[in-house]
């Protein structure tokens, strides 16, 4: 595994881990790491694409 | 290979054959063909000669039959099935208490006089688009067992496809449904986001969650879905609308208007693929090419919501038995409950911005026409899909062009197309099906389109091969 702080991925992952209460060894680690990674990059497209200020969300809760 | 829906309800409606021998046919199809497929993780066979039974009973009493009498079916294991643990594909769910009731559709069926026999494989917890389950093994493509049958609702597609049954019922999250038709060479209905209530069924992803039918011919399709169709309050996403019929009417209305999907949807299309929507978009007179720009950022969409959403479900269990998911699926749940929330709520106003811009295409057409799949099956294993030069993991890439699709919850009928394409005899004997995409709640108008296709030769379920 890379030090944490030069690969903010990995920090941030290995922090998510430990909030949401899950314990891994470094091997496990480092295939979420690979696992998140593709989800950030795709993120980026949804982040790239413009829109309105005002667009809201899809789900909208009806009572 | 068993007969179509329709013409076994025929059958037993008019006393030329009874429920005990269509079930025992198809009890020797399964038989001599399961084996080879793994389609089936579990039979309910006492539960269908009872049903079947009922069914000849009625009969010689005089009574009028349901639409469905007779009719031999199975289900994805994520349906409820009264009395049978609801696997859901996955290790984890193996020690759950059996369902205490059916799941709502599955009893609907049953109303309408289909036999159950059985519940089929699929993918872990239905996240991915092959059947190459860990617990509970491979689904093979009837086609070619070298090949997978897709997912993740592989073993309903493949019980279909080889003949053993005329309907089964799986799910689509993302192209679960659609993905397995186009390998299999079946018909698949993926209806409306809510049209069909999922009461009694594994979840996945709330967000994108649909149910629906596979059927070896347009009516038996249509039938089923009629079948399921109906409100319930217990599903929170069903629109509970009233039943519209379908099957009734299933001709093509004059004058009808169709997009050919163009952009991501050629460009991620690989010859075979792009010769099935040549062909199907000439039998039905379609030559107008349109985009739907926002496709690309649509799968990301869904995606993104999918990881956060499937990761969310599963957290407390991965917590605890993290070494029983299978190793191709715990990864990625664990990663995609680490999404952030912003991503989340970006994802979902796409969604939004995509749906919006396929209303404005139905402004200007009544059905959109894509290919399903990238490609013709894979090979089982196959790690990765070229397509027009571009390389592409099999697992998620097979569901390139369904996932804008579902990311907006439109209604689509995947029909089998047999383009004839590819580089051997074994590819070029292979389905790549279609998908006739609708605006929301016109089902209708995919049927009635699927049902062209089929009238004209293009669109068919072939018997297998080997």
């Amino acid at each position: 595994m890379t030090e944490t702080r030069d690969n903010p991925l990995e920090a941030y992952v290995r922090a998510a881990l430990a909030l949401q209460g899950y314990t891994f060894d470094d091997a496990e680690i480092a295939e979420i790491v690979m696992q998140f990674s593709r989800l950030e990059a795709i993120s980026r497209t949804v982040f790239d694409w413009p829109l309105l200020f005002a667009s809201e969300p899809a789900p909208v809760f009806r009572p | 290979m068993i007969g179509s829906a329709a013409d076994i309800a025929r059958q037993i409606a008019s006393g030329t054959r009874s429920a005990a021998a269509v079930l025992a046919e198809c009890k020797a199809l399964i038989e001599a063909k399961n084996p080879g497929l793994n389609c089936f993780t579990a039979k309910t066979l006492e539960r269908a000669e009872r049903e079947a039974a009922a069914i000849d009973g009625s009969y010689s009493a005089g009574r009028a039959l349901p639409p469905l009498a007779g009719v031999p079916y199975a289900v994805k294991n994520l349906f409820d099935v009264e009395g049978m643990v609801t696997l859901a594909g996955a290790k984890i769910n193996a020690g759950n208490a059996p369902a205490a009731a059916d799941a709502t559709i599955v009893g609907r069926m049953s109303r309408a006089g289909a036999i159950l026999v059985g519940a089929l494989n699929m993918e872990e917890l239905a996240y991915g688009f092959l059947t190459e389950n860990h617990h509970y093994g491979t689904t093979r493509n009837p086609h070619d067992r070298t090949r997978g049958a897709g997912g993740s609702s592989g073993g309903s597609a493949a019980a279909v496809g080889a003949g053993m049954l005329p309907i089964t019922l799986g799910s689509d999250t993302s192209g679960s449904i659609r993905v397995p038709a186009s390998l299999c060479g079946v018909f698949g209905l993926k209806p409306t986001y809510g049209r069909l209530p999922r009461t009694g069924t594994y979840p996945f992803v709330n967000s994108f969650d649909h149910v629906g039918p596979f059927a070896n011919s347009v009516l038996g399709l249509a039938l089923a879905y009629d079948a399921m169709q109906g409100p319930d309050p217990a599903d929170p996403a069903c629109a509970q609308r009233a039943i519209e019929p379908a099957s009734a009417s299933l001709s093509l209305p004059r004058g009808i208007r169709i997009g050919i999907l163009g952009g991501w949807f050629h460009e991620w299309a690989d010859p075979s693929a792009r010769r099935s929507v040549q062909l199907a978009a000439a039998a039905l007179g379609a030559t107008a090419w349109t985009e739907l720009k926002s496709a690309e950022v649509a799968r990301a969409a869904a995606y993104i919501i999918t990881g956060a959403e499937g990761g969310a479900l599963h957290r407390p269990r991965l917590i605890k038995q993290y070494e029983d998911f299978g190793p191709s699926s715990r990864s990625r749940l664990v990663a995609g409950g680490l999404i952030p929330a912003s991503w989340v709520i970006q994802a979902q106003r796409v969604r939004q911005h995509a749906y919006r811009e396929a209303m404005g295409l139905f402004e200007r057409f009544d059905l959109l026409i894509a290919a399903a799949a990238p490609a013709v099956a894979p090979h089982v294993g196959q790690e990765t899909l070229l397509i027009n030069g571009r390389s592409i993991p099999t697992k998620a890439g097979l569901g390139v062009l369904t996932q804008p699709i579902s990311c907006i919850g439109l209604p689509v009928c995947v029909v089998p197309v047999w383009p004839g394409e590819g580089d051997s005899v074994a590819e070029r004997a292979l389905p790549v099906g279609v998908q006739l995409i609708g605006a929301p709640w016109r089902e209708d108008a995919c049927l009635a389109a699927a049902r062209t296709l089929e009238q004209a030769g293009i669109a068919e379920v072939r018997a297998p091969l080997c």
